[in-house]
């Protein structure tokens, strides 16, 4: 057999998954040729690399983060950590069904029917018209997300920062709604997804500063070590005294400040 | 006493019991660590990564589906945290083999110059040659998993490990012979 072939049988029978006649095959041609056997031969000689073990540091801070994590979540009362299972269909009619809900998916209705009506009633209606219809859904679709964040639930909540993320431009009241939800939510995950969001909107000078002032404000671990790696991610150099100053703080977790740290140093 | 699969550790973390991680981490720390260390060449840098993945896994615990091999999954989340970490801090300086310094074969053991010779090789290979290689004889992946992580056919997976075997082979035998004259 040429090598062409065996080249192809080659990475199998390095993992010893060839059949024993394809093994006996590959073998033959090994022993005439010395190509091949040499492309075996490094293989073999790569178990020579040694192992390497981490510092025996790297076990204490995955067990801070770890910690710092189960307290953040066990601040958190049962709806939190139960929030995938409340984030069920019958939990959206449920909100579907509340006075809000209902007072906002009629108005969307309304909203869409005038639209359709509209359209049916001239062949050609005026653009301005058009316009202002795409204005108003666009409202509806604000006024959705801002009910969404003052619901009781944080999957609901949760939910409305989804839905803020499907618009490209951000609403002034919907940012503003959701620098509220990041400050001052008191689920871990609604704040964690409400950063996510503002993340894309990094242009707005606010959504910045908001982000800064949420790193004194915080006090769950989880949410001041993702602040922490967003302001490193927007290369933010005058977020560097607000982290000089984060460290200093007393009970600060030590995985925190090991974080902030770190950020400090990249964004010198 | 058998170990609980990783998969049925993961679900419970997923589910809430985060203290399962631990036997995760104690379980993947070193495999990951080193297949970080032997593709950067940087150790501290490598225990920042392996912390990273840890993180992400508690972040993102709810996206892992029951019937997800642990293995694979993990080693996506570790890949991405690399592509993540090098697309925000570039790097400044490769680590080219000039650099490192000069092998005295006389007094060493012949195979501690042939492991190092190795690790020159291994780093002079481009990045994506390296990666394969070390998945798959150092992370104990198996061809069908490496194929899904890279997103790429199963013989592609194989054309690709032997051509990274014959250029790793090339560049020791280039290496050897430097040592040698």
């Amino acid at each position: 057999m040429k090598c062409e072939q065996i080249s192809e049988l080659l990475p199998d029978y390095l993992q010893g998954s060839l059949s024993p006649d394809q093994r006996r095959t590959v073998e033959t041609h090994l022993e005439q040729c010395a190509d091949c056997s040499e492309e075996v031969a490094i293989w073999q000689k790569l178990s020579l690399l040694p192992v390497e073990q981490p510092g025996p540091a790297s076990r204490a801070r995955f067990e801070a983060v770890l910690q710092a994590y189960q307290a953040g979540r066990s601040n958190q009362p049962a709806h939190n950590s139960q929030w995938r299972k409340r984030f069920s269909s019958w939990n959206v009619f449920h909100w579907l069904r509340s006075p809000l809900g209902a007072a906002a998916w009629s108005a969307a209705l309304l909203a869409i029917g005038i639209f359709a009506g509209l359209r049916l009633a001239g062949p050609k209606p005026p653009s301005p018209d058009l316009a202002a219809m795409q204005s108003e859904l666009a409202n509806m679709k604000q006024l959705v997300v801002l009910s969404m964040l003052q619901q009781q639930s944080a999957s609901a909540r949760l939910e409305g920062v989804t839905w803020s993320t499907r618009d490209q431009q951000l609403d002034p009241r919907v940012l503003s709604a959701l620098l509220h939800t990041l400050r001052y939510d008191p689920s871990v995950d609604v704040r964690l997804a409400a950063l996510d969001a503002l993340s894309r909107h990094s242009a707005q000078p606010q959504v910045r500063s908001s982000v800064v002032s949420a790193l004194q404000e915080q006090q769950s671990p989880l949410v001041q070590v993702a602040l922490i790696d967003q302001l490193v991610e927007w290369h933010d150099r005058d977020a560097r005294p607000h982290l000089e100053k984060l460290r200093q703080s007393p009970n600060l977790n030590p995985a925190v400040r090991q974080r902030a740290d770190r950020a400090i140093s990249k964004l010198n | 006493m058998t170990l609980a699969p990783d998969e049925d550790l993961m679900l419970q973390v997923r589910d809430g019991a985060g203290e399962m991680l631990g036997v995760l981490f104690d379980r993947y720390q070193t495999p990951l660590f080193n297949f970080y260390s032997k593709l950067t060449g940087d150790r501290t840098l490598s225990e920042d990564l392996v912390q990273e993945v840890f993180l992400r896994i508690l972040k993102y615990r709810q996206s892992y589906r029951p019937g997800t091999p642990f293995r694979a999954w993990i080693y996506q989340i570790a890949r991405n945290a690399r592509v993540d970490h090098f697309r925000k801090f570039p790097r400044q300086t490769a680590l080219e083999p000039e650099m490192l310094p000069p092998v005295v074969p006389s007094d060493s053991a012949q195979e501690q110059q042939e492991v190092e010779l190795l690790r020159r090789a291994l780093r002079m290979l481009p990045e994506d040659k390296r990666e394969i290689l070390l998945l798959c004889r150092f992370q104990e992946l198996k061809y069908e998993e490496i194929a899904a992580l890279l997103g790429c056919e199963l013989n592609t997976v194989r054309t690709r490990i032997h051509r990274a075997l014959q250029e790793l082979r090339k560049s020791f035998h280039q290496l050897t012979k430097g040592t040698a004259s």
